[in-house]
C-alpha cells in the first residue's frame, strides 16, 4: 500500500514535469537563463541589471544563477537551465576552457548559448560571443596616455596591472598595452608587470612592492577599473597621488568604465579609461538568442568597440559611460 | 506513557540506519508538487552525476572519521593531483604528450600522489602524534598553494579524449564510482582491516592492547582518503576538460557534511559506506532542489550549513544515548 502510494506520487511528479515542459513549448513567454561567474565587481552588477531591464522591456523571463567562481557549480547551473528547457542561455564563463563542455551540452539540447564578455577557447563547440574589443580599446586608451607622456618629453617608467592570465580578456588588454607602448620605448619603459588574478589584495601588494622597487614610476595602466582603489591606496600611502597638472602627477589609465573611474576622471586624477558599452553587449546578447531561435544567421563573435573616455571628451561621453550613472546615483 | 512511547519511537528513528534515506525520499516527494522538474529524467541524471565526485571523496572521509580522525586536506589533494596528472598527459608539452601510455600513466600518477599525500598526513598523525585537524588543515594550505604555484594559476588543457571520457561520460564516471564504492564497502564491512578500524575508532588504547596495529591502520585510512581525492580529481578534470589547481575547492564542507548526515560519527568508531551514500544523496538532493529554485549561492550555503549543523547535533545526541 505504502509503496504503491509512493510510486503513484513519483509518477505524478514525472508526469507533471513532462507537462510543464510541453507547456513551455506551446508559446509561453520566452525564458532565458543567465549564468554569471560572479557579481564581485560593479561591471557585472551593472550588466545583470541591464539584462533584467532589457528582458523586462521585451517580456522575457530571466532565470539567474551565480557560480561564485566555481566552475563545477557553473556546469551544474547550466545543466539546470538545460533541464528546465530554457529558450536560451547567456553565460559569463568562469574559465575559457571549462565553459566548452557546457557549450556542448547546450548545443546538444538545441538551446542557443551566448557567452557574455568572455570568449571561450577555440574548440568545435559552436557558440556566440559578445565581447569588447579588448586589444583595440586598450591600445587606444594607452595610446592616449602615451601622448600625455610624450608631451612632457621626459622618461616615464611604467607599470601595468594584468588580470587573470587564464582570462583571454586580460591577455587582450595586456597585448594592447604592450603594442601601444612599443613605439615609445625611448620615453615609456615598462619596469613592472603585476599579475593580479583579478584580486584586489594581490593588486595592492603588487603595486606597493613595485613603487618601492621603482620609486620613479610615472605611468600606470590597470586592466580593470575595479583595481583602481588598490592603486590609489598605494599612491596615497607614498604621497604620490596628485591631480593632472600638479607636480608629480602619475599618468593613470584603466579599462571598464566603472563608477570609481568616473569619479576619478571628474576629480582630475585619472587620465583615461577604456569603456565597455554594457548596453550594447546586453542588447546584442539577447538579440543573438532571438535571432538564433528564428534561424537567422548570427556572427560567432559580436565585438563591442567601446570607446575611450578621457579628460578631453569627458562631458560628451559621460552619458554613455555605465559607471557614470552609478556614480551619480551614489552622490548624496 | 504516551510521552515515553514517543521518546522511544524518536530514539528508534534517530538510531535507524535508513533515517537519511527516508528523509531523502520524503523531501523529494514533498517538493514535487512545487518543483515538478525535480523528477524530470534529465534532472535525475544531473543529480546522480553531481553525486559521484562527492561520494568518492566522502567515502575516503568515512574511513578517516571512523578511525577517529578528520581529513581537511582532501580538496587540496583534488587540485594538486588534477594538475600533476594533467601536466603529464597534456598534448601541450606534457611529460608524456602523445604517448600511448599517457592516460594510464597519468591516472597512476594521480592515484599514487593521492596515496602519498594521504600517507604524509597519516604519518604526521600517527608518528608525530599531531592532531588530525591541525595536520590536515596545514596540508590543505600547503598543497593548495603548491598546486597554484606549479601552474602559476593557469589551467592545463589539451587532455587526451580517453581520459576526458572517464569524468565526462556519465557511464564511465558511474562505473568508476561504483567500483570504488563496492571496494570500500567490502573493505570496511568484510575485512579484518575494517574491524580494526572500528576498534580504533571506539578506543585506540584498548585496540592497541588487543593487538590491533593502530598506527598502520590509521595511516592506511588517510591513504584511502588521499586516493579517494585523486579519484574525484579524475572526475572533475574529465568533466571540465581541464587540469586546475582549484578543482573541488568548494566541496570540503559538503564532504564532511554528507558523511556526518549519513550517520558516520565525528566521535569515531561508527560509519558505513551505505550511510555515506545516503548522506551524499540527501545533501545533493537539497543542493539540486535549491539550485532549481535559483536561490542565490549564499542562501544555499546557509541552508546546507544549517542541515550539517543539525546532523552534527543528532550525531552528538546519538553518541550521548549510546554511551549513557
Amino acid at each position: 500500500m505504502t509503496w504503491s502510494l509512493l510510486a503513484s506520487l513519483l509518477m505524478l511528479g514525472v508526469g507533471a514535469g513532462c507537462q510543464r515542459s510541453a507547456r513551455q513549448a506551446e508559446g509561453a513567454p520566452l525564458t532565458i537563463g543567465v549564468a554569471f561567474e560572479t557579481l564581485q565587481t560593479e561591471f557585472w552588477v551593472a550588466s545583470i541589471e541591464a539584462f533584467r531591464a532589457e528582458a523586462k522591456a521585451r517580456g522575457i523571463t530571466l532565470l539567474e544563477a551565480i557560480a561564485d567562481g566555481d566552475a563545477n557549480r557553473q556546469l551544474e547551473q547550466i545543466k539546470n537551465f538545460i533541464s528546465r528547457r530554457v529558450d536560451g542561455i547567456i553565460a559569463v564563463p568562469k574559465d575559457a576552457q571549462t565553459i566548452i563542455p557546457m557549450i556542448r551540452a547546450a548545443h546538444q539540447a538545441q538551446i542557443p548559448m551566448v557567452l557574455y564578455n568572455r570568449p571561450p577557447d577555440p574548440s568545435d563547440a559552436p557558440s556566440i560571443t559578445v565581447v569588447a574589443d579588448n586589444y583595440s580599446l586598450t591600445k587606444a586608451t594607452v595610446s592616449y596616455m602615451a601622448e600625455q607622456a610624450l608631451q612632457t618629453g621626459e622618461l616615464h617608467p611604467a607599470m601595468i596591472l594584468i588580470g587573470d592570465l587564464g582570462d583571454i580578456n586580460a591577455i587582450g588588454r595586456r597585448d594592447g598595452f604592450e603594442d601601444a607602448i612599443r613605439p615609445h620605448t625611448n620615453l615609456i619603459q615598462v619596469v613592472s608587470r603585476i599579475p593580479t588574478e583579478w584580486n584586489l589584495e594581490k593588486a595592492q601588494a603588487g603595486v606597493v612592492n613595485a613603487l618601492q622597487a621603482h620609486p620613479g614610476i610615472r605611468f600606470i595602466f590597470t586592466s580593470s577599473d575595479f583595481l583602481l582603489p588598490a592603486i590609489v591606496s598605494a599612491l596615497k600611502s607614498t604621497g604620490r597621488y596628485h591631480k593632472i597638472g600638479q607636480p608629480g602627477h602619475i599618468i593613470l589609465g584603466g579599462f571598464d568604465g566603472d563608477a570609481t573611474a568616473y569619479r576619478m576622471l571628474e576629480e582630475g586624477y585619472l587620465d583615461a579609461t577604456g569603456v565597455q558599452d554594457v548596453q550594447f553587449e546586453v542588447v546584442s546578447s539577447i538579440q543573438a538568442i532571438l535571432d538564433s531561435r528564428a534561424g537567422k544567421p548570427v556572427a560567432a563573435v559580436i565585438k563591442d568597440p567601446g570607446f575611450v573616455i578621457h579628460q578631453g571628451n569627458l562631458k560628451e561621453m559621460a552619458s554613455r559611460m555605465w559607471g557614470a550613472g552609478i556614480a551619480r546615483q551614489r552622490r548624496p | 506513557m504516551k510521552g515515553a512511547w514517543l521518546r522511544r519511537q524518536g530514539r528508534r528513528a534517530l538510531a535507524s540506519e535508513y533515517l537519511v534515506l527516508a528523509l531523502s525520499v520524503a523531501y523529494f516527494l514533498v517538493l514535487l508538487p512545487w518543483l515538478p522538474e525535480l523528477a524530470h529524467p534529465r534532472n535525475l541524471a544531473n543529480l546522480f552525476s553531481r553525486m559521484l565526485p562527492l561520494l568518492l571523496v566522502a567515502m575516503g572521509q568515512t574511513f578517516v572519521l571512523i578511525a577517529g580522525g578528520i581529513d581537511l586536506s582532501v580538496t587540496a589533494v583534488i587540485g594538486l593531483t588534477s594538475v600533476l596528472g594533467a601536466s603529464l598527459m597534456t598534448a601541450d608539452g606534457g611529460w608524456m604528450a602523445g604517448h600511448a601510455a599517457a592516460v594510464p600513466a597519468g591516472i597512476a600518477l594521480m592515484l599514487l600522489t593521492g596515496a602519498l599525500l594521504g600517507a604524509a598526513n597519516g604519518a604526521a598523525v600517527t608518528g608525530l602524534r599531531m592532531p588530525p585537524f591541525m595536520v590536515t588543515l596545514t596540508s590543505m594550505m600547503f598543497l593548495g598553494g603548491l598546486a597554484v604555484w606549479l601552474t602559476q594559476s593557469q589551467r592545463i588543457t589539451g587532455l587526451p579524449p580517453a581520459f576526458l571520457a572517464l569524468g565526462g561520460k556519465p557511464a564511465c564516471a558511474f562505473g568508476l564510482t561504483l567500483g570504488a564504492a563496492l571496494f570500500a564497502h567490502l573493505l570496511l564491512s568484510r575485512s579484518l582491516f575494517g574491524r580494526w578500524l572500528y576498534a580504533i575508532g571506539h578506543n585506540p588504547r584498548v585496540a592497541a592492547i588487543s593487538g590491533v596495529p593502530v598506527p598502520t591502520v590509521t595511516l592506511a585510512a588517510y591513504v584511502l582518503s588521499g586516493i579517494s581525492g585523486a579519484c574525484a580529481a579524475i572526475l572533475f578534470t574529465g568533466r571540465l576538460e581541464t587540469g586546475s589547481p582549484v578543482h573541488g575547492r568548494e566541496i570540503l564542507l559538503d564532504v564532511i557534511g554528507a558523511t556526518v548526515i549519513g550517520g558516520t560519527s565525528l566521535f569515531g568508531g561508527k560509519g558505513k559506506i551505505l550511510w555515506t551514500l545516503y548522506g551524499v544523496l540527501f545533501l545533493t538532493l537539497v543542493d539540486a532542489s535549491l539550485n532549481l529554485m535559483f536561490l542565490s549561492d549564499f542562501a544555499i550555503r546557509m541552508v546546507k550549513g544549517a542541515l550539517i549543523l543539525l546532523a552534527a547535533l543528532i550525531d552528538a545526541l546519538r553518541h550521548r544515548y549510546e554511551t549513557a
